[in-house]
């Protein structure tokens, strides 16, 4: 049958949800389900699976919700070039199951194809060991057109047992150091040898990424991690003939001073810092160790610090969007969260700095990992929200667009942002 | 579609100086047309159109087009005044990956310092003989009440 047959011919509960919102793609509606609900694999599925041509799991910084270390897909990619970053989930919790159909892989929900979908393609340097005997893709991974670092695997906010109520980077660590030999602190120069042998690939990736665990320790705080992330960044940045390259790294609310001299002395373009979740109780719960160094209001001024430094356009915050609605102390609705999440994101879009989400998954040995994420109503009404929010303030996004990150369903909707510069 | 004229598509995209353009609507509906100068058909019967540039209009609308289910067009112009209009759906945006690289690399060959965006798959769904000479023999069989009468006159001194 072909596909465009199939696809007149079933109905899903995905499309009941899609009829709800006509202006909102089917495929971005689809990924967030899929990321809200995860994946699972059939037999047939991982038979398709070919380590010289697929990215398979193992390399990322934090876990599988079924809390297993074992190879399959990366992740996936829908017909528009749309990543879709989730993870193995029991079949038990109701995810969408990934299995074969004539000969390809496709999204079944119910036993219902929705959609094929390509594995992640493995780039060429996956076959390779770096000059100290580490599997390259342990020390720099890929997505579809991305280039990951991720130079620390723990998060100092541990150490006092105050790392946030969904995260398992620690679990992820020590996992991926008894099982893949994956270091735990990377070394620089090896770091930008990688980056050297991965660009060799004509046509592949698109931008440099970088992040870690926080690191508090410093002659100011986070200086150690600033100069940390210097060095990286400087030897990445001597494999290319500009200053500057198209790069975004993910790290703790530096000091304005910090993030000048992180600007200054490397080629990065771009700034990320996550809130995780846009309300200050909720803030100071989950994410305790934040609180304790640096405080909600102070990382929001930070934040805007950052666009003096990086620009208008270049500076973001994420979320983890649904443990807002988790358990005992989250909002009681999810209209009063999205009321709440987008007046606050729009406090920020206001200042130049934008506001992307990752679907939250509950993750096992997490102190949330016991509920629910939220309805896929509220994702798709969050993702608009956002969107709608850069399109008010004028807000490009593209350094965290499918392109360079593929993890956020509103900027999934931004592909097609209007082009403010065709009205210069 | 018949299998004859998706043939005469992959022979005129093998001729030399046919023009290829592709024609898209954009969110209001609005047409735009630009031509696609590395088009190809695939083993799969699948036209294949390289967008070089991530915020052009045509990657816009292709991108409108396989969110929201919009047509697009592609036209190809032979030399010998042959035209075949393609209608279609687009299938897929290839943006990563062996295939893509391929063409990444082709691209690069021919233009020097360039980039490219995606790997657009159309999957054709009517051909369409635009050729004049073909559509005005079968304008003038099927309906001929559109004739201007002075094409019939007798032209007496030339009895």
């Amino acid at each position: 049958m072909s596909y465009a047959l199939l696809k007149r011919s079933l109905i899903t509960d995905l499309d009941t949800v899609a009829a709800r919102y006509p202006d909102v793609p089917r495929l971005i509606i689809l990924k967030t389900d899929v990321q809200r609900r995860g994946v699972f694999y059939a037999d047939a599925a991982l038979e398709l699976l070919d380590e010289t041509l697929h990215q398979t799991t193992g390399t990322h910084i934090f876990g599988a919700r079924d809390g297993k270390t074992a190879v399959r897909p990366e992740s996936l990619l829908l017909r528009d070039g749309t990543s879709i970053i989730t993870t193995p989930t029991p079949q038990e919790d109701d995810p969408y199951v990934v299995d074969v159909l004539d000969g390809d892989a496709w999204l079944f929900d119910n036993g219902t194809p929705v959609e094929p979908v390509d594995y992640w393609p493995a780039p060429a340097y996956y076959a390779k060991k770096s000059r100290s005997g580490v599997p390259m893709k342990h020390i720099v991974s890929a997505r579809p057109q991305r280039l990951n670092i991720f130079p620390y695997r723990y998060c100092t906010f541990w150490n006092n047992a105050k790392g946030c109520a969904f995260c398992d980077i620690v679990v992820q660590l020590k996992k991926g150091r008894d099982l893949l030999n994956i270091p735990a602190k990377l070394d620089p120069v090896e770091v930008g040898e990688v980056i050297g042998e991965a660009l060799k690939e004509q046509g592949r990736f698109s931008t440099i990424f970088l992040t870690s665990g926080s690191i508090t320790s410093g002659e100011r705080p986070f200086d150690d991690e600033v100069d940390y992330f210097i060095a990286l960044l400087k030897e990445v940045g001597k494999n290319f003939r500009t200053h500057k390259y198209p790069s975004q790294m993910i790290g703790t609310a530096f000091e304005k001073e910090q993030l000048k001299r992180l600007y200054d002395k490397t080629g990065l373009t771009s700034y990320t810092s996550d809130l995780e979740v846009l309300d200050e109780g909720l803030f100071n719960r989950y994410c305790p160790g934040k609180r304790e160094w640096i405080g909600y209001k102070e990382w929001k001024r930070r934040l805007v610090d950052a666009v003096d430094v990086f620009g208008y356009g270049r500076v973001n915050t994420g979320l983890v969007a649904g443990i807002e609605l988790a358990g005992p102390h989250g909002f009681q609705s999810e209209d009063l969260a999205l009321e709440r999440t987008l007046s606050e994101a729009e406090d920020l879009a206001r200042q130049g700095v934008s506001t992307v989400f990752i679907v939250w998954s509950p993750r096992p040995d997490t102190p949330l990992g016991k509920y629910k994420n939220a309805s896929l109503d509220y994702y798709i009404r969050l993702a608009r929200g956002l969107h709608q929010l850069r399109i008010k303030y004028r807000l490009p996004i593209d350094h965290d667009s499918y392109r360079n990150c593929g993890n956020h369903p509103d900027t999934d909707l931004s592909r097609i942002l209007p082009l403010w510069e065709s009205e210069l | 579609m018949t299998g004859e004229l998706l043939q005469r598509v992959g022979g005129l995209l093998a001729e030399a100086g046919t023009i290829a353009t592709i024609a898209t609507i954009d969110e209001h509906g609005a047409p735009q047309s630009v031509p696609t100068p590395f088009l190809q058909l695939d083993e799969a019967g699948r036209l294949v159109h390289l967008e070089l540039l991530e915020t052009s209009s045509t990657h816009r609308n292709l991108l409108g087009s396989i969110w929201f289910d919009r047509p697009v067009s592609v036209t190809l112009s032979g030399r010998n005044d042959e035209v075949l209009v393609i209608s279609g759906r687009v299938y897929k945006a290839l943006v990563s990956g062996l295939r893509f690289s391929r063409f990444y690399r082709k691209v690069r060959s021919q233009l020097g310092d360039a980039d490219l965006a995606a790997v657009w798959l159309i999957e054709p769904l009517k051909i369409h003989d635009e050729t004049y000479q073909v559509r005005k023999a079968q304008e003038e069989t099927f309906h001929p009440f559109y004739f201007h009468l002075d094409r019939l006159v007798i032209h007496r001194d030339s009895i």
